[in-house]
């Protein structure tokens, strides 16, 4: 219940327009703060929503599959630059994004993690990977504006900083095959 | 099963040193101790030729000598005594460092006095008047930074040693957790890797610069790099006096240490999130926005959050040590505590001093305030506060207790009774030379300024007064300097011989089991690069795309 209580403080915390605001007016901290938080709060709010609606999870996500590809069908709809364009300027967007983010993804992606073997947890792990180095590449390289709100340099920093993250989730990638410091 | 070989093992460590790594972590105190002295010696001279009472004398300038003091106070003293004490507490955790271990230390031992020489030649001989920050377009000798290059293999040298070692024990020992000044150990050596790496980038920027090979620098860039390093070098001291304030001062005082999970949290926090703070360094630089500094405030911040967790926790320690032994009242148990012993005197001032200290911090670190104090003297007083008295007395306190116990001497009556004397006129002397020079700054007075009376203008004489007040504290600092190099070798080789404990305190009765998730070092260490790579994105890819020219090398002096 502790958790549940934090992840509603941190949602209000992010919603609160002047934060909101803050974060969106940068195109990284958009996309590699704001979005992933949103998706943290879920996460936070998982084991409440898992034991409320327990019969609900073991019904239609027993193997975690269908959850992860909930997950995987959301994250990808907000990488399109389109969708956060549309984020900024239509409410009804900003308002999905609010509780796609936590519920549709945040929530079935803890329901699932436990539930999947390991190949599932590291086929979504590179899927992940994929996508960050892709689009970190592509908006390195494009020298056009795809983001109405957003400059070419804001565009290129976002691309720099994914390959990074991505670079990042290759280590832990490493990490979690090769070594497993806490049980030696 | 497990508290028998706990027991067992502390048996052995009771035993003793093993003299191997005593011998290495002497020789990390005897440079240190030999650098204090001639850095004490510099910090004199500059605080009399502020206040205009002493020239130096002719081919000798102000900004070598300030070089000089700033580089081999902060980079050598501060670093040899770290590796020293760490390395001993590590050897006193495992039971003696691998052999294999041993040997990297040494070879970070030889590449770090390398580079020391180097870069202390070329300051002497007037070639690299850079001051420690070596901010390019400032260039000095091109073997000046491979001094540098030198020092950063001995720092990795013996980082990968400590990070060889604690892995080998964690390996042997899978369901025990690891003790926690070994955690600590951890703690600054995983940093410590991370902040060289971008003063490395720097350097390799610069060597070619200054060489010729390129025309012009990145001013911008270099700054940027060098905070990264500078920032988290004062935050790794900061990990290590807390390694004593929670370990070893409950012990001196009777005490138990405080929940080993919040311990360990602390260090977890102060190593992930340290690094992007150095851009509160920056914050009149310009080219970076100021939605980037204002966001950099919270990272900032955030480092308030482990510290004010470790000032709870400590007053928590000595309240319940003082009332166990009969302290009643509001302040009773303050009585108690055993001010009289300089292992508990010591480190205890620089607990306290630490209040003023982060105060001061969160002054530099706000925007407004820092446009009043920047590149003022204020700013030297908050260091001599924070690294001169927070760190600075906690190492001195520690000298007291480790170093006869590696040398097997004692600690005499007397010896305690100069090193209480001691704690006090530095104290004092710092008390008087950092305070003036909060309250030159203030009104005005620059920092890292040679002669500051600028044609007798009337503001300028204003601050002449401070600067005399700067130059009485910098004499009582020298006395104290003195006392305190003499207690060290006095301890190491002339003091009688006998056994001195190594004071590491228990935990409480009734606490849960530590949380074995806080042996993730690997995790660790990538939470750290991700967190610095968000943190850095957006103002170097400003920095380069949107680059000025640069600049070509420029000399000063
Ligand atoms: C005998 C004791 C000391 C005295 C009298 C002393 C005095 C001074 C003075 C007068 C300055 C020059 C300020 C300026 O012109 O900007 C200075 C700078 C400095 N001191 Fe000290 N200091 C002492 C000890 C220490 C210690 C123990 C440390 C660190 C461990 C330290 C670190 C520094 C640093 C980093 C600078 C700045 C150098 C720069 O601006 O480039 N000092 N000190
Ligand atoms: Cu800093």
């Amino acid at each position: 219940m502790k958790q549940l209580k934090y992840g509603i403080i941190l949602y209000i915390f992010l919603i609160l327009p002047p934060v909101a605001n803050l974060l969106e007016s940068i195109m990284i901290f958009h996309m590699h703060t704001q979005m992933p938080l949103l998706v943290f709060t879920g996460f936070l709010i998982a084991p409440f929503s898992q034991k409320k609606f327990a019969h609900f999870f073991d019904k239609w996500n027993q193997s975690g599959v269908p959850g992860i590809v909930l997950v995987i069908l959301i994250w990808s709809y907000w990488q399109l630059p389109r969708a956060m364009d549309d984020a900024l300027t239509y409410n009804v967007v900003e308002y999905f994004k609010f509780i796609s983010l936590p519920l549709l993804v945040g929530v079935p992606l803890r329901d699932s993690w436990k539930k999947l073997k390991s190949t599932g947890q590291y086929i979504f792990l590179i899927f992940i990977f994929a996508t960050l180095v892709i689009t970190g590449f592509i908006y390195i390289w494009i020298d056009q504006q795809i983001c109405n709100n957003y400059l070419i340099i804001e565009q290129q920093t976002l691309g720099w900083g994914s390959l990074a993250m991505a670079a990042c989730l290759l280590l832990y990638i490493g990490y979690r095959l090769f070594e497993n410091d806490e049980a030696f | 099963m497990e508290q028998a070989i706990d027991f067992k093992g502390r048996i052995k460590s009771k035993l003793g040193v093993n003299p191997q790594d005593a011998t290495i972590s002497l020789t990390y105190f005897t440079i240190s101790f030999a650098t204090l002295l001639i850095g004490g010696i510099l910090g004199l001279i500059q605080g009399l030729e502020r206040a205009g009472l002493y020239q130096l004398p002719a081919g000798f300038n102000y900004y070598q000598v300030l070089s000089a003091h700033g580089l081999l106070l902060l980079v050598v003293f501060t670093a040899t005594f770290t590796m020293g004490y760490q390395l001993a507490n590590l050897s006193h955790s495992f039971d003696g460092l691998l052999p294999k271990v041993r040997k990297m230390v040494w070879i970070g031992i030889v590449l770090k006095l390398i580079g020391v020489v180097l870069s202390v030649t070329t300051i002497v001989l007037g070639e690299a008047s850079v001051l420690y920050t070596f901010y390019p377009p400032l260039a000095a000798h091109p073997i000046f930074y491979v001094g540098l290059v030198f020092l950063v293999l001995g720092i990795w040298a013996v980082s990968f040693g400590v990070m060889i070692n604690y892995r080998y024990w964690r390996k042997q020992h899978p369901s025990q957790t690891t003790p926690i000044l070994a955690f600590f150990a951890m703690g600054v050596f995983v940093l410590w890797f991370f902040a060289s790496l971008g003063v490395t980038i720097e350097v390799f920027m610069i060597i070619p610069w200054v060489l010729g090979w390129i025309e012009t620098i990145n001013v911008m860039v270099t700054r940027t790099l060098f905070w990264w390093f500078g920032h988290t070098l004062v935050n790794i001291w900061y990990l290590v006096a807390t390694s004593a304030w929670y370990v070893i001062v409950p012990k001196i005082i009777g005490g138990k240490h405080f929940n080993e999970k919040l311990i360990r949290l602390v260090i977890i926090l102060l190593v992930v999130l340290n690094i992007p703070g150095g851009f509160h360094h920056q914050i009149i630089d310009p080219a970076i926005s100021i939605s980037i500094k204002f966001l950099h405030v919270f990272m900032s911040l955030s480092i308030a959050v482990p510290s004010l967790m470790t000032a709870f926790a400590m007053f928590y320690v000595l309240e319940k040590a003082g009332r166990n032994k009969g302290g009643k009242g509001l302040f009773g148990w303050l009585k108690k505590l055993p001010w009289g012993d300089v292992r508990f005197l010591a480190p205890m001032i620089a607990m306290i001093s630490f209040i003023p200290g982060g105060a001061g911090g969160i002054v530099n670190t706000s925007n407004q305030m820092n446009q009043v104090i920047h590149n003022t003297m204020w700013v030297v007083g908050h260091f001599h506060i924070t690294v001169g008295v927070s760190v600075v007395l906690t190492f001195f306190g520690i000298c007291y207790w480790l170093i006869p116990h590696l040398s097997k001497r004692q600690l005499t009556p007397r010896m305690n009774k100069i090193g209480v004397i001691q704690t006090w006129i530095w104290t004092i002397g710092m008390a008087i030379m950092a305070g003036s020079m909060h309250l030159a700054g203030l009104i005005g007075d620059p920092r890292r300024t040679s002669d500051t009376t600028y044609a007798g203008h009337e503001s300028a004489l204003s601050w002449l007064p401070y600067e005399f007040v700067f130059a009485t504290g910098a004499t009582l600092l020298m006395i104290g300097v003195i006392i305190q190099v003499y207690a060290v070798f006095n301890m190491m080789f002339f003091a009688p011989k006998g056994t001195t404990e190594f004071p590491v305190a228990e935990p409480e009765e009734d606490q849960p089991k530590v949380p074995m998730w806080t042996e993730r070092w690997g995790l660790w260490a990538i939470v750290l690069l991700a967190v610095v790579a968000m943190a850095y994105v957006i103002p170097i890819v400003d920095m380069i795309v949107n680059a000025p020219p640069g600049s070509p090398p420029i000399r000063t002096w």
